[in-house]
């Protein structure tokens, strides 16, 4: 069981089963590390704008640091109309960067290493740009999947393979996020479990790997945290202005 | 502490800030990144454009016919997805 590197995304359970209707809505304990990211992003951001000072303590700097990078973020790739949507992108980034952050920790569980997580918040997005777009732009939104000076005989093919690429949005913001975690929390796994099986005499070397591949980990964690958010941002651009 | 030092110290501060960044853009973990990227792209579109034919296939009973079709469209979307992020990040390059 220790040794199993797939054993550590397995989902259990917390307390009581609660069915409501065919739904189970039982607590577990992916629900409980997503309670346990929020709180912390509530956490840091309720101390770093508690008191505000000229020269910034260390967690009002973070703070700050990630508003003008998000802020900085949707204005060079969505433009200042945009800017009305910088809560959301800003909750999703947050959220994102941190549950992938605490599932550094051992012991704990990585959320975004499931795919149904990360497919549910690029559904959300997907769905919401979608809505965004119909909304600002009425039946011309429809014009995104007719690209200009294409000729009329090669029109239905076009029409439907843009279609399937817009389609595809949401599978692969949300499979993006789901392997990097995955595979990153598999090997570091598989890595902690040859230092156990090679001993005290082999097992340096997968150690070393280990404590290289945790350092990687920790900026793939940010790095995926920050393509999500800016994908989310070149989707409302293509929503809000009308144009590949 | 006057502002003047506090200003001098910020600017001394965002010109490492720059290098850093500069630094960052030329490494393995970005290129890992956009590797990454692009190939999700590529099969996320073939996986949408199967499980469409797929789908219209059971629908209409037409097997294995529109899977096929629904298939090469997806690989055609894929390369016009793969195609479109390419192009953004040499625009990005250019940018620079």
């Amino acid at each position: 069981m220790a040794l199993n590197p797939m054993h550590q995304f397995t989902v259990y359970k917390i307390g009581p089963e609660i069915n409501i209707g065919d739904i189970n809505l039982s607590f577990t304990n992916a629900s409980l590390f997503m309670v346990i990211s929020s709180v912390l992003i509530l956490l840091l951001l309720f101390f770093g704008t508690k008191k505000k000072s000229l020269v910034p303590s260390k967690i009002q700097l973070i703070t700050e640091m990630s508003y003008t990078f998000i802020g900085k973020m949707i204005n060079d790739t969505a433009g200042s109309s945009a800017k009305a949507f910088f809560p959301f992108v800003f909750t999703l980034f947050m959220f994102v960067l941190f549950c992938n952050m605490v599932g550094m920790f051992p012991y704990s569980f990585t959320v975004t290493s499931q795919i149904i997580v990360t497919f549910m918040l690029a559904s959300i997005i997907f769905i919401g740009v979608t809505i965004i777009g119909f909304i600002k732009h009425g039946i011309k939104y429809l014009e995104l999947f007719v690209p200009k000076g294409v000729p009329l005989v090669l029109l239905p093919i076009i029409v439907v393979i843009e279609i399937i690429s817009y389609l595809s949005r949401p599978v692969s913001l949300s499979v993006r996020l789901f392997a990097n975690m995955l595979a990153g929390h598999t090997m570091l796994k598989v890595f902690g479990g040859f230092v156990i099986s090679l001993g005290i005499l082999g097992g340096w070397l997968p150690l070393g790997f280990s404590v290289a591949l945790t350092g990687l980990e920790i900026l793939v964690a940010f790095l995926q945290a920050y393509v999500f958010a800016i994908l989310t941002c070149i989707y409302l651009n293509d929503a809000l202005n009308l144009h590949h | 502490m006057d502002f003047k030092e506090i200003s001098t110290r910020l600017k001394i501060a965002k010109k490492n800030i720059k290098v850093v960044e500069e630094e960052k853009s030329g490494s393995n973990a970005t290129s890992f990144g956009k590797a990454l990227k692009i190939s999700t792209e590529f099969v996320s579109a073939v996986v949408v454009g199967s499980t469409i034919g797929f789908l219209l296939d059971n629908w209409f009973d037409t097997k294995p016919l529109l899977t096929i079709c629904f298939f090469f469209m997806g690989v055609a979307a894929g390369i016009l997805n793969v195609f479109r992020t390419a192009k953004k990040m040499q625009k990005k390059l250019d940018n620079k």
